[in-house]
């Protein structure tokens, strides 16, 4: 706190562009736990607004970027800037506007869930004493606990205990939150609340950088990805774009599915018939030419679009192409982003 | 101190219920720590044994008096001598005496119980707190770390001296009622009053906090370095022990100035009139050294730590 009273108060004038367009940003970020790689190398933007899903392996370093990016853990190397001010020099300026549910909640069974989400509402700078109750109050009723709120939290289902994290995160309107594994433990119906949390925190202009390895999660929730493989970023951008250059393919509606093909096929584009029309691979040709040549040579074309495929299948192309592609590494690098969760709990 | 810009984004505080300041008030904070304290079992449960182990001492002795001085006018030299077999009837006297009980039970306590005790509230303070993840909850919430490791030394400073305060009383309590008061007699002979007695009571819970308070520095400083709140109450006992032990053997004289025990005897000297505080005043002195270095090396290890 001493050191939260003069130099860092610079660093916002100065990345005012920045601050408007990022609610997050890492440079270079690297963190070695006892000569194990967990994260290296990570330039993370998080823009600001926006739904960022943060996919990756287990022990890919998802967990421990993320407690760098809050401050918890001292990085390596690299810079870091949360809504556009310095961390963890500035963290205690910037941590109240940042709501976080990371690994276990830290709750204690003899409490209610009530007096637990008290205890941290005590701790919260922006809660006047008076405000306690009624913030309490309304992140239970917010996570779909004002129930269950007087039971002792050791009565809680695993669900139950993943909401009320939830509820100790949004106790005070954030401008960021960061959910490390929010669906872990939940039903159906769980998983389905917290999507409705995170689409109106969306809807409300708060940020939100949420980690998963379920990736229909992600693709149903998010707007922007950023994927991690081996400490490693090895995507990020919007989701569309990335579902987008996942597949390389022009999806092309024509009444005259033979004749386009040939017409491609002359002009050495690879294509090939498909229902309603033509497919044509991308990985040489852009798309524009691809139609340009279609209407050129008088092939009606009713519609045209960008083939998507799943982010599953996105996803493990990324993850097994680097795999390959930074054969550099040291074989070891697996079981470090393995040791690095495990160090991340001590 | 001036509010800081990012509190001021239009998108905050819609109701005027976010005060711009940066981090929560102390007192708040406090409040909350001893609230978890003393709502946790295992701390209730240990405050309950610790009141009862004077009264059940005081009536122990109290009846082995009685049973003793039965026999007494059969067996000839009178209650004032007392035979071999058995105890001197005039230290039993003063055994359950409202002096001597509490004393006592505190010294006694003082070996064991009374520093595990601040132990266990040490371990649940940061290691358990880290175990479960509250720890983390506060750092994000944010709490600042030095202000947070004030916040648990507090805590456990409480601890400390709601057990002293709790023996004491207890002790005094059950003395009262069972010798009424009789028997508060210094080791010298001179009789005291019944407010020389609570004076010197007081300075005994005092002193005993303060010694407790090393102990649980250093607790802090395990806690603070480690998630397993087992360890910390272990380590505390295996340290108790170790001390101990070196303590009884005589060719490590050298060393008995730097064990924290050591400064146990100096307890009974408020049983003697006039009083003397150098013993006492050389054992608070080694407990506050104790208490600097505890907390410096907590206050190290929870700055660093990972959280």
């Amino acid at each position: 706190m001493t050191a939260g009273g003069g130099a860092p108060d610079t660093g916002p004038e100065t990345g005012t562009a920045a601050r408007t367009a990022l609610a997050a940003r890492t440079r270079g970020l690297r963190k070695v736990y006892r000569g194990t790689v967990a994260v290296d190398g990570v330039d993370l933007e998080v823009p600001e607004g926006a739904v960022v899903g943060m996919l990756g392996p287990n022990g890919s370093g998802k967990t421990t970027t993320i407690r760098m990016l809050l401050g918890l853990v001292q990085p390596t190397e690299g810079e870091i800037e949360l809504l556009g001010a310095p961390v963890p020099g500035a963290a205690d300026r910037v941590l109240p506007h940042v709501g976080a549910l990371v690994e276990s909640p830290g709750f204690h069974p003899f409490l209610s869930g009530r007096e637990n989400l008290l205890r941290f509402a005590a701790a919260e700078p922006f809660l006047s004493g008076r405000a306690l109750d009624g913030a309490v109050s309304a992140a239970l009723e917010r996570v779909g606990l004002a129930d269950a709120a007087r039971r002792k939290y050791r009565a809680y289902s695993l669900g139950m205990k993943q909401r009320l994290g939830l509820a100790s995160a949004l106790l005070v309107p954030r401008r960021l939150v960061v959910l490390d594994e929010p669906t872990n433990g939940l039903d159906p119906a769980g998983t389905q609340e917290i999507r409705r949390i995170i689409a109106e925190l969306h809807a409300g202009g708060v940020t939100v950088l949420v980690s998963s390895h379920l990736l229909a999660e992600v693709e149903a929730t998010c707007t922007h990805v950023v994927v991690l493989n081996e400490g490693v970023v090895v995507a990020q951008g919007a989701l569309d774009d990335l579902l987008e250059s996942g597949s390389p393919a022009l999806l092309v509606s024509t009444p005259d599915g033979a004749r386009a093909v040939d017409v491609l096929r002359d002009r050495r584009v690879p294509a090939r018939l498909a229902p309603d029309g033509v497919r044509v691979d991308l990985s040489t040709t852009p798309p524009a030419t691809v139609i340009e040549v279609l209407v050129g040579a008088g092939v009606g074309v009713d519609e045209a679009r960008r083939e998507r495929t799943g982010l599953e299948e996105v996803f493990a192309r990324l993850t097994h192409d680097v795999g390959a592609g930074t054969g550099a590494r040291e074989p070891a690098s697996e079981r470090a982003g393995e040791r690095a969760g495990a160090g991340a709990d001590r | 101190m001036t509010a800081p810009d990012l509190a001021t984004s239009p998108s905050l505080d819609p109701d005027g219920v976010l005060p711009a300041r940066r981090r929560a008030p102390l007192g708040r904070l406090l409040r909350s720590e001893l609230r978890w304290i003393f709502r946790r079992p295992r701390t209730l449960v240990v405050l309950a044994l610790l009141t009862v182990l004077p009264v059940i001492t005081g009536i122990a002795v109290d009846l082995t008096f009685d049973g003793a001085a039965a026999p007494d006018p059969t067996a000839g030299p009178g209650p004032g001598g007392g035979g071999p077999g058995e105890g001197p009837p005039i230290f039993v006297t003063m055994a359950s005496s409202a002096f001597v009980l509490p004393l006592g039970s505190l010294m006694t306590l003082l070996m064991l119980l009374l520093p595990l005790t601040v132990a266990m509230a040490s371990g649940d303070a940061l290691a358990g707190e880290q175990s479960t993840g509250a720890l983390r909850g506060w750092l994000l919430a944010p709490v600042a770390r030095g202000r947070l490791l004030l916040v648990k030394a507090v805590g456990v400073l409480v601890v400390a001296l709601v057990a002293a305060t709790l023996v004491a009383t207890s002790g005094l309590v059950t003395g009262l009622v069972l010798s009424g008061t009789d028997g508060l007699v210094s080791m010298s002979g001179t009789q005291l009053s019944v407010g020389d007695v609570l004076w010197r009571l007081a300075i005994a819970v005092a002193w005993a906090t303060v010694y407790l308070m090393a102990v649980g520095a250093v607790a802090l400083a395990i806690s603070a370095s480690t998630e397993h709140p087992m360890l910390v109450v272990v380590s505390v006992l295996g340290g108790l022990i170790v001390s101990g032990v070196l303590l009884q053997i005589s060719a490590l004289d050298w060393l008995h100035p730097y064990l924290l025990p050591t400064s146990l005897a100096s307890l009974a000297d408020l049983i003697r009139d006039p009083l003397a505080f150098d013993g006492l005043a050389e054992g608070a002195f080694r407990s506050l050294c104790y208490l600097v270095i505890g907390m410096s090396l907590a206050y190290a290890r929870i700055t660093t730590r990972d959280g």
